[in-house]
């Protein structure tokens, strides 16, 4: 009887893309089952084949946009047993999540990733946007077709809708703090001249904060919300591939190809196929440059590996090390002094505090001015700063570039003075708002009338 | 193809396209519709707040309605609670010896001052902004006698100026 002889080592990939080994992908042992690892791997699909080893550097990017990306995962993750245990009713909302926190087996700690994971992804993204500010990683540089300027301001829609998300799920608890802290939010709204209050109404669903608000903070955290920022991820992802990679990836080909003796435009350097002629290029003598690329197979899976667990493993910590707070049921009969917004407001509850002014007899409402027009405002031009921005290309990817040290030194003002707002806001403010030092004592008050 | 016919394949694409776009707009418009409430369940604006004699001469606070009464013999008024600023509830503080002050034309016995706990805003007894980020006064609202049982009726939808006052039998 004849046997099939079988190969003493695993078959070379009989086309690109298919390998008999499952999890070979994971260690390719040449440049060739690199690349087709990228294809054949879904969860690899969406990386290029060859990377800049610049781009890869830990104090370049700082990963930040990784971390987001891998606190949004947990923050999935961690939502789903949640929905299971949490029930969107004013009645029992409170006990829902009382029950999680002190009866569900583990309850608290998922709960506290969840919560964790929420505000350091604010954090996580607000840094990321500094990072790309500083590092002028909007700007276009060597490539051609790039569209950079527009996957900052789908980054910019992406922070708006993680703020979003972080203050919708902030009213589910349906506690002291999250009721007053959802009334000073919606009020911001209502404070807009004219259309205000019908703002507010579709906002809550009433003219009081009730289950109609609930319900509607619910379904905008659990489904609405998630869905529309993870449109946009998965664009935003889908635009730096077609932008090249990092900006910094650009100056490294830009520097090549000043110094290369007579550059060969050759190669239509396209990263998912072709691209229809508006596909970034890059001469051939930068991007065969062996030296400055590696395999995205393993480099690029290791550190982003490196960074996502590495996200995990520090919030699964910190979260069984801090629980979260859970106020006395909500109560709209008493407001808290002092009654604070999420601390990632503070910054602008501080601004509302000091804003209302008067000019001839009519008097602006600092809600208005604070909480609306110079928040829209930021937005506005950080948005458009792009097209603001008139640096040259070799400013891409570089952090302080000389030629945007003006504009980097007025937007690091900017935001120390956001985040110097938001501490005084944290640790500085007690009862009605008075200013304390943290080592000052508040003073004792009545809790009751 | 006859220039007649282009024009007509044009316009019919722009027809089919006009018709996609008005068809997805009224359905967007639908759902959005169907999120602005016809009917609210809200409380009530018009309360029964309890029998005149109930009132302690001074003030009380109806934590409900978010709402002072201030008792003056057989005068009434009422002052809202809630800060004009963002709609926090204020504090009632006593002051040390009651004043007199004029008011909107008429005098008016003061025991209190108001201060909002969310920004600081801080009233006087007759609801002036004093300090703080509040933009207007708090508001004063109508009292008046129920006809059926001599209950005061509050009336949170109609604010009154603040020479108001009720006078009970």
């Amino acid at each position: 009887m004849a046997t099939l002889a079988k190969p003493a080592t695993p078959a070379a990939p009989a086309a690109p893309g298919v390998h008999p080994k499952r999890l070979w992908s994971l260690r390719p042992r040449s440049d060739r089952e690199a690349g087709d690892a990228v294809v054949s791997n879904f969860l690899l699909h969406w990386f290029p084949a060859k990377v800049f080893k610049p781009s890869l550097d830990w104090t370049y990017s700082y990963w930040l946009g990784t971390i987001s990306a891998a606190l949004l995962l947990l923050l999935v993750v961690s939502g789903l047993p949640l929905l299971f245990l949490y029930v969107p009713s004013v009645e029992r909302a409170y006990g829902s999540v009382k029950d999680i926190e002190w009866v569900v087996t583990f309850g608290s700690w998922i709960r506290s990733v969840h919560r964790l994971s929420a505000h350091l992804m604010v954090a996580a993204v607000f840094l990321h946007l500094v990072r790309v500010f500083l590092t002028g990683a909007y700007k276009n540089g060597a490539g051609r077709g790039q569209q950079r300027e527009w996957n900052w301001v789908i980054g910019v829609a992406m922070l708006l809708l993680t703020l979003f998300l972080s203050f919708t799920g902030y009213l589910l608890p349906w506690d002291q703090l999250a009721y007053w802290a959802v009334t000073v939010g919606t009020n911001i709204a209502a404070s807009i001249p004219w259309i205000g209050p019908q703002v507010r109404e579709l906002m809550i669903g009433g003219r009081n904060i009730d289950q109609p608000t609930l319900i509607r903070f619910y379904a905008l955290h659990v489904i609405f919300l998630p869905a529309a920022l993870g449109a946009l991820f998965a664009y935003h992802m889908w635009r730096v591939r077609k932008d090249g990679g990092l900006a910094r990836a650009d100056r490294v080909a830009t520097a090549r190809e000043k110094a290369a003796d007579e550059p060969v435009r050759s190669k239509t350097y396209t990263l998912l196929g072709v691209a229809r002629g508006t596909a970034p290029t890059i001469r051939t003598s930068t991007l065969e440059a062996r030296d400055l690329t590696v395999n995205a197979v393993p480099d690029l899976v290791r550190r982003a590996a490196v960074a996502v667990l590495g996200t995990f493993a520090v919030i699964s910590v910190l979260a069984s090390l801090v629980r979260s707070p859970l106020e006395e049921p909500a109560n709209p009969l008493v407001t808290p002094n002092p009654a604070k917004a999420p601390w990632y407001f503070l910054w602008l509850q501080e601004i509302v505090t000091d804003t209302t002014f008067t000019v001839g007899g009519f008097t602006v409402n600092g809600a208005f001015l604070g909480g609306v027009i110079l928040p829209g405002l930021l937005v506005g031009l950080l948005a458009a700063w792009p097209w603001i921005d008139r640096s040259r290309g070799e400013a891409a990817g570089v952090w302080f570039h000389g030629s945007r040290r003006r504009q980097n030194l007025v937007f690091l003002l900017i935001v120390l003075v956001v985040v110097a707002l938001t501490i005084v806001g944290t640790f500085m403010r007690g009862p009605s708002w008075q200013f304390f030092w943290p080592w000052q004592a508040w003073p004792e008050l009545p809790t009751r009338i | 193809m006859s220039r007649e016919q282009k024009n007509r394949r044009d316009f019919l694409v722009k027809l089919g396209i006009g018709a996609g776009g008005v068809g997805i707009g009224t359905q967007a418009a639908a759902s959005l519709r169907s999120l602005l409430p016809n009917v609210s369940y809200d409380a009530p604006t018009t309360v029964k707040v309890g029998l005149p004699a109930d009132f302690p001469d001074g003030m009380k606070f109806l934590p409900e309605q978010r709402l002072f009464v201030f008792r003056e013999g057989k005068v009434f008024h009422a002052v809202s609670a809630v800060c004009t600023h963002l709609g926090c509830t204020v504090r009632a503080e006593a002051l040390p010896q009651p004043e007199t002050v004029e008011v909107g034309g008429a005098q008016l016995r003061v025991t209190h001052r108001f201060a909002c706990p969310c920004h600081g805003s801080k009233y006087t007894g007759d609801g002036k902004v004093v300090s703080g980020p509040a933009p207007r006064p708090l508001l004063w609202f109508h009292l008046s006698v129920s006809p059926d049982d001599g209950q005061l009726v509050v009336d949170l939808a109609q604010e009154v100026g603040r020479d108001f006052r009720l006078t009970t039998a």
